[in-house]
């Protein structure tokens, strides 16, 4: 074996050692760090009009890396079903102060602060002032009224305010016809599961932040779901006016000739009949997690 | 004395005859500065302002001396010849990149320690005493050593094998990367493909984590830093520094320095 062979070898050994030791020793500060919990003030400076003096001409740059830095906060707050987005607000403050242009920091951003939490900050309140700074900032862009709209109708349920931003939105030229019927129906009958399907399809369709697309399916789901109970229900209903009781199950109302086959869930599970005698998700559902997850949109 | 130590010394005495130290100066007028002005414009934070601009200030200053004289720490040496004739002494290759390590890991240290000392007359200025929970300032400021001397041992790995103004790109890079260190952990939240997740994930324990020795707002805030964490970063750095000069050492060795 000569010796420069050796000498690698060592080198490879020594390199090998040293890299496990700073593995194990990594795991150590890691746990230590979990302690410190400097993440409350990992946001020192809080002035977006400071960082944008600070950014020179670099402000919109400086934007694009504080919108990276929300989408990455969400998503370890998702991924950890963390529920203090305590630094959300301050992030998209900045992110908006730095670039006011920035559609996609108000579009994005309202939903994260409107969701209830684990979902989102459960702050609707910030949602619409960040919504209405959008607005005003980018008044041509109309979309910025279905989101205001959207706001007031799903997390507020304050159905005047919705429909008159529906119908400020509508005003716009470039505007979708819908969002005039859309003003109408929630002025005229307030809350309806119909209303609340086309808006959680809008949302779905347009985002592509997979947590807003899981949750605006979870709500899709859900709402199928509620609409399958309902019809469930006039079924039962007939089946109590045919033999004088309540159907248990669902296979009763088969045998009874009222179904053709057991009616499933959105994710495949049948439905069952509760001890009230009403129509409902099977428990051993996974659309129960999810409901408990998200907010009941009925 | 030992060949490392004559070079050590000889490395910190260069550096103070390339007045590296005045930046002492600069420290020195900007905490003044800051002294006088946070009390005028800022009410009730004005420690929190000293101490994290005091830490900043002492990381970037570190951060650019540990850079840009450790990248010309093994380059000035060839560049001039002078290092031929110290090699044509009993000094071996590896004596004189450890020693050249030594020499600019004592200055940093004596300049940290000017700065700090800086830093806390004027905490005393401005909070007319010092507390027990101002400890964790010092730890803090410990962190910044412990980071940059992990700093000066990539620069020099860099500078065995590449031009400076190379080693200096990649220590920067290095150093960017090993702040991002929890953001390629956390990677698999964002993204469906568990190869990259894979990847980023061993990266994140491959490169140096100076998310470790960052505790400025846990020190701006008075809070308490687990002693733990002290021992842990310190085996770390000196790990790593190890690995590090170990591989410096197996280049600079098979070097043709012809």
């Amino acid at each position: 074996m000569s010796p420069r062979i050796s000498i690698r070898k060592l080198l490879l050994i020594a390199l090998t050692i040293g890299f496990a030791v700073i593995w194990q020793v990594q795991q150590r500060i890691d746990q230590d760090r979990a302690r410190l919990h400097q993440e409350q003030d990992e946001l020192l400076l809080r002035s977006g009009k400071l960082l944008k003096m600070a950014s020179l001409e670099y402000a919109p740059l400086m934007a694009d890396l504080y919108w990276t830095r929300v989408v990455q906060y969400y998503g370890d707050k998702r991924a950890h079903n963390d529920p203090n987005f305590e630094l959300l607000w301050p992030l998209l403050d900045i992110t908006t102060t730095l670039d006011p242009q920035l559609l996609v920091a108000y579009r994005f951003g309202s939903t994260f602060l409107s969701e209830r939490p684990i979902v989102g900050a459960g702050r609707p309140d910030l949602g619409v002032e960040l919504v209405e700074r959008g607005i005003q900032a980018n008044p041509e862009y109309w979309r910025f009224y279905e989101d205001l709209g959207f706001i007031y109708y799903i997390h507020m349920k304050d159905y005047a305010k919705a429909s008159a931003a529906f119908l400020e939105g509508s005003k716009n030229p470039q505007a979708y016809d819908w969002m005039k019927v859309l003003a109408a129906r929630v002025a005229e009958k307030g809350e309806s599961s119909e209303t609340a399907t086309f808006l959680w399809s809008e949302l779905y369709q347009s985002t592509k932040n997979p947590a807003i697309k899981q949750n605006a399916l979870t709500h899709l789901q859900l709402l199928r779901a509620e609409a399958d109970c309902e019809q469930l229900d006039v079924l039962a209903a007939e089946y109590e006016k045919r033999t004088g009781k309540r159907p248990g199950t669902v296979r009763e109302l088969i045998n009874a000739g009222l179904l053709g086959g057991a009616p499933v869930d959105p994710l495949g599970t049948v439905y069952v009949f509760g001890k009230d005698g009403k129509a409902g998700i099977n428990p051993a559902s996974p659309l129960v997690e999810l409901k408990n997850r998200y907010v009941k949109p009925f | 004395m030992s060949r490392v130590g004559v070079v050590a010394r000889n490395t910190f005495r260069e550096a103070v005859r390339d007045r590296v130290l005045y930046n002492l100066v600069f420290f020195a007028l900007l905490m003044m500065a800051a002294a006088i002005l946070v009390g005028q414009i800022s009410i009730g934070i004005e420690d929190l302002v000293i101490v994290s601009l005091g830490l900043s200030a002492i990381s970037v200053i570190g951060l650019l001396i540990a850079i840009f004289i450790g990248v010309g720490l093994v380059y000035k040496e060839m560049d001039k010849r002078t290092l031929y004739a110290l090699l044509a002494k009993p000094v071996r290759r590896w004596e004189f990149l450890l020693g050249k390590f030594g020499g600019l890991v004592l200055t940093l240290t004596v300049n940290t320690a000017a700065m700090a000392a800086g830093l806390f007359l004027v905490l005393l200025y401005v909070k007319h005493s010092l507390e027990r929970t101002d400890i964790a300032v010092l730890i803090a400021i410990y962190f910044i050593l412990l980071k940059l001397a992990l700093i000066v041992a990539l620069a020099m790995l860099f500078s065995c094998f590449t031009t400076p103004l190379l080693s200096i790109l990649f220590t920067s890079g290095l150093y960017i990367a090993g702040l991002f260190i929890q953001e390629m952990r956390n990677f698999h939240s964002r993204t469906p493909n568990p190869a990259l997740e894979g990847l980023l994930r061993g990266l994140s324990y491959l490169l140096p984590n100076f998310q470790n020795f960052d505790v400025m707002a846990s020190a701006t805030h008075g809070r308490t830093i687990p002693a733990s964490l002290i021992l842990e970063n310190s085996i770390y750095t000196a790990v790593y520094c190890a690995i590090v000069l170990l591989t410096a050492a197996a280049v600079f060795s098979r070097r043709n320095l012809k």
